[in-house]
């Protein structure tokens, strides 16, 4: 039996045994693994060792957590943005409060300018907000700031029920371009909803010509 | 991959893909479905109710926020279990001491616990103890959870080789501690099974 258990088969049966539980393997692998423990009782030993840890790993959590308790605290979690996640703030999330309140302080000195000013100007002072410009605006092309505290969920409902997509951003002060899925569904009343809709910071044309 | 895999990853996909567009019944349906096995692999790491429901929503809220971002080159269970499986390790580091120590008072034990669930609850656990934090993650998601190697490396972020030699070490652990099922079964030395 010790003799067999240190055959060349065994390790290959060893490595073998837990793909076999989970129903992973072969029948080819599986016939070989059954041919080999018929011969080899110490690989036999280990099988049913396996089987049993399996079995037990398989068993049911005794720690008891209540499912539904958790769930109605993770819902209500989603309706406090205010308590921000650390976690939300990281890289390649959304922008920062800092940088909602650089942008807000530019787009007071462009509503001052005009708004022909923010699509047109090419100086150092707006360049964060032009910059990246994928393609010349077309007719309805939005630029938007969305708020820090909503969720993607939130923004995609939002862009679908107003028949927008990205088509830009987000620069690096966190402004997205959108436009219109289609010419067809450019709505006269779009930058009004958008500016009226929770989790928006900002909505103004490109083009001027919503 | 296993035949049970296909359709549930068919259908945590549909959940994802509506909790990208902010539907919160797929999140509760998502999170109904995973509670069960996320409690299980995170009373590997602690036996705190709090913190498990700490970590599980944490996960959920992760999942939540990026459902929109899941590529789908991996299933969505593993993608799961591993965003729960750094918000474990952030909970253990966060909690430290308090979240090793057991817990549960013995009348808190599920009483419809039949004997011989309760007999074998006990063999693991004598074995369990002994192991590191990521063999027993490595033996919860292999045997637990009936991930692949690719699976477990995916989750826990490191090379498959790394996966292979922990279950290795894993179950060479388990076989010396654990009360063997037959009679005479004989006790392998550690250098001698060094698997090729
Ligand atoms: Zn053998």
């Amino acid at each position: 039996m010790l003799a067999t258990y240190f055959g060349q088969d065994c390790p290959r049966a060893w490595e073998m045994m837990p793909w076999v539980l989970q129903n992973r393997a072969t029948k080819k692998q599986a016939d070989w693994l059954a041919s080999h423990l018929a011969q080899c009782e110490a690989c036999r030993t280990e099988f049913a060792q396996q089987q049993r840890l399996q079995q037990a790993m398989s068993l049911p959590s005794e720690v008891e957590v209540d499912a539904e308790a958790g769930l109605q605290r993770l819902l209500g979690r989603l309706d406090t943005p205010a308590a921000e996640e650390p976690k939300r703030t990281r890289a390649g999330g959304w922008l920062t409060r800092a940088l909602v309140a650089a942008i807000l302080i530019q787009a007071i000195g462009i509503g001052a300018l005009g708004l022909k000013m923010w699509s047109t100007d090419q100086t150092a002072s707006y360049r964060t907000l032009s910059q990246e410009e994928p393609a010349p605006a077309t007719s309805g092309t939005l630029r938007v700031v969305p708020d820090a505290s909503m969720t993607l969920g939130d923004w995609n409902a939002l862009l679908h029920s107003l028949q927008l997509q990205v088509v830009g951003g987000p620069n690096d002060v966190g402004a997205y371009t959108l436009a219109p899925v289609s010419a067809k569904s450019i709505k006269p009343n779009t930058l009004q909803q958008l500016r009226a809709a929770r989790g928006i910071r900002l909505a103004e044309p490109v083009t001027g010509a919503p | 991959m296993n035949d049970a895999d296909v359709p549930a990853d068919a259908t945590d996909r549909v959940l994802l893909q509506r909790m990208s567009t902010g539907d919160r019944t797929a999140l509760a349906t998502l999170y109904r479905s995973y509670h069960g096995r996320l409690c299980r692999f995170l009373s590997r790491l602690t036996r705190r109710p709090d913190i498990i429901e700490e970590v599980i929503n944490d996960c959920f809220w992760i999942a939540w926020q990026k459902a929109g971002d899941f590529r789908g080159d991996s299933r969505v269970s593993t993608w799961i279990m591993g965003i729960a499986y750094r918000c474990g390790l952030k909970a253990l580091r966060q909690h430290g001491e308090e979240a090793v120590e057991d817990s549960i008072p013995e009348d808190r034990t599920p009483a419809d616990d039949p004997d011989e669930d309760r007999e074998l609850r006990d063999w693991l656990s004598k074995g369990l103890e002994r192991l590191s934090t990521d063999q027993r993650i490595v033996v919860e998601l292999v045997y637990g959870e009936g991930h692949t190697l690719d699976d477990v490396a995916t989750i826990m972020q490191c090379p498959v080789g790394t996966v292979k030699a922990r279950l290795f070490h894993a179950r060479v652990k388990l076989r010396n501690v654990l009360p063997a099922l037959a009679e005479g079964s004989i006790t392998v030395k550690e250098r001698n099974d060094q698997v090729p």
